[in-house]
């Protein structure tokens, strides 16, 4: 798959772990495990750079004696993944278009 | 290897970066390792889950931006000797030139991606809005003069090159993102550069 499509494949799949409740790092990564295996050196960018985009906010929780980090969803990280639903009804309407090509060509 | 192993060796990869930088690093692996750790995993296997370093590491520094990711590269690991900066010195008539070619062709080539953009639109808005107003500027000395047929001709002729303008904005929009991504792709490949030259020292 294109580099900068999975880039940004991994940042609305991290967008939408956090989009009902917040969360943290770990359990970001077991909702997702079910649809995307995201290792925990490939969330660390992405988490910093929807950070740094405003897409999400941090804040740290005590938990057990230690600091847990937990990020919760911005307005304009919710408007990322209704643009990026939008983006993919027409790109799955031109896959069903493809796809139905090819059979004729069967 | 144990937490506190994993982390040293990670923190020891990321010299260069801005303490703040290696923190936040450091309190995230921290926080995924105690997690997983809280799940019942030893504190091997924890550590262990966490990947290789050099991927971690290399996966941190190709996030950075650009400059960034050079100054933390170019840093160097201890304080360097009068005599090395002599030797830097004395040596700048040959290594400064050097350098600054590769330097300079990086520049110009992300120049270039923006100034073909720029050129674009350019050569669009000149179609649109010339054709647009010499139409309308050459229909009205035409209707003063009384010559009402070459008018309406011309008066077409620029609203015809406003609505090619306004077509031509689809091509336009789609050749920029393909350049914004070229050029994405571009500094990538200068950051691998950098990030790779860590990983063979």
């Amino acid at each position: 798959m294109d580099m900068q499509m999975k880039r940004g494949l991994l940042d609305v799949c991290v967008l939408a772990a956090i989009r009902d409740h917040d969360s943290y790092g770990y359990q970001m990564i077991k909702d997702m495990k079910p649809y995307v295996s995201v290792s925990e050196s490939t969330l660390y960018p992405i988490l910093r750079r929807l950070e740094a985009a405003k897409l999400l906010t941090v804040r740290s929780v005590e938990h057990e004696g230690r600091l847990r980090k937990y990020y919760h969803i911005t307005e304009a990280g919710k408007q990322r993944i209704n643009a990026f639903a939008e983006e993919w009804k027409e790109l799955l309407s031109i896959y069903r278009f493809v796809v139905r090509e090819e059979k004729y060509d069967d | 290897m144990t937490k506190a192993e994993f982390l040293a060796a990670v923190e020891g990869c990321l010299r260069g970066l801005s303490q703040s930088d290696i923190q936040k690093s450091l309190e995230y692996y921290s926080e995924m390792i105690d997690d997983r750790m809280e799940e019942g995993m030893s504190e091997a296997d924890a550590v262990a889950a966490m990947g290789p370093i050099p991927e971690i590491v290399n996966q941190i520094l190709m996030d950075l931006p650009l400059p960034k990711l050079v100054r933390a590269r170019t840093r160097p690991s201890r304080t360097v000797r009068m005599w090395e900066i002599l030797l830097l010195v004395l040596g700048s008539p040959v290594w400064f030139p050097l350098l600054l070619v590769p330097v300079v062709v990086a520049f110009c080539v992300y120049i270039t991606f923006f100034a073909v953009i720029l050129s674009l639109y350019v050569t669009v808005a000149a179609v649109g809005l010339g054709g647009l107003l010499g139409g309308i500027g050459g229909a009205l000395i035409f209707a003063f003069t009384g010559q009402g047929v070459q008018a309406v001709l011309i008066l077409g002729a620029g609203l015809f090159c406003f609505g090619v303008a306004l077509l031509l904005l689809f091509p336009c929009g789609w050749i920029t993102r393909g350049i914004v991504g070229l050029s994405k792709l571009f500094v990538r490949g200068i950051k691998r550069l950098f990030v790779r030259k860590e990983k063979t020292r």
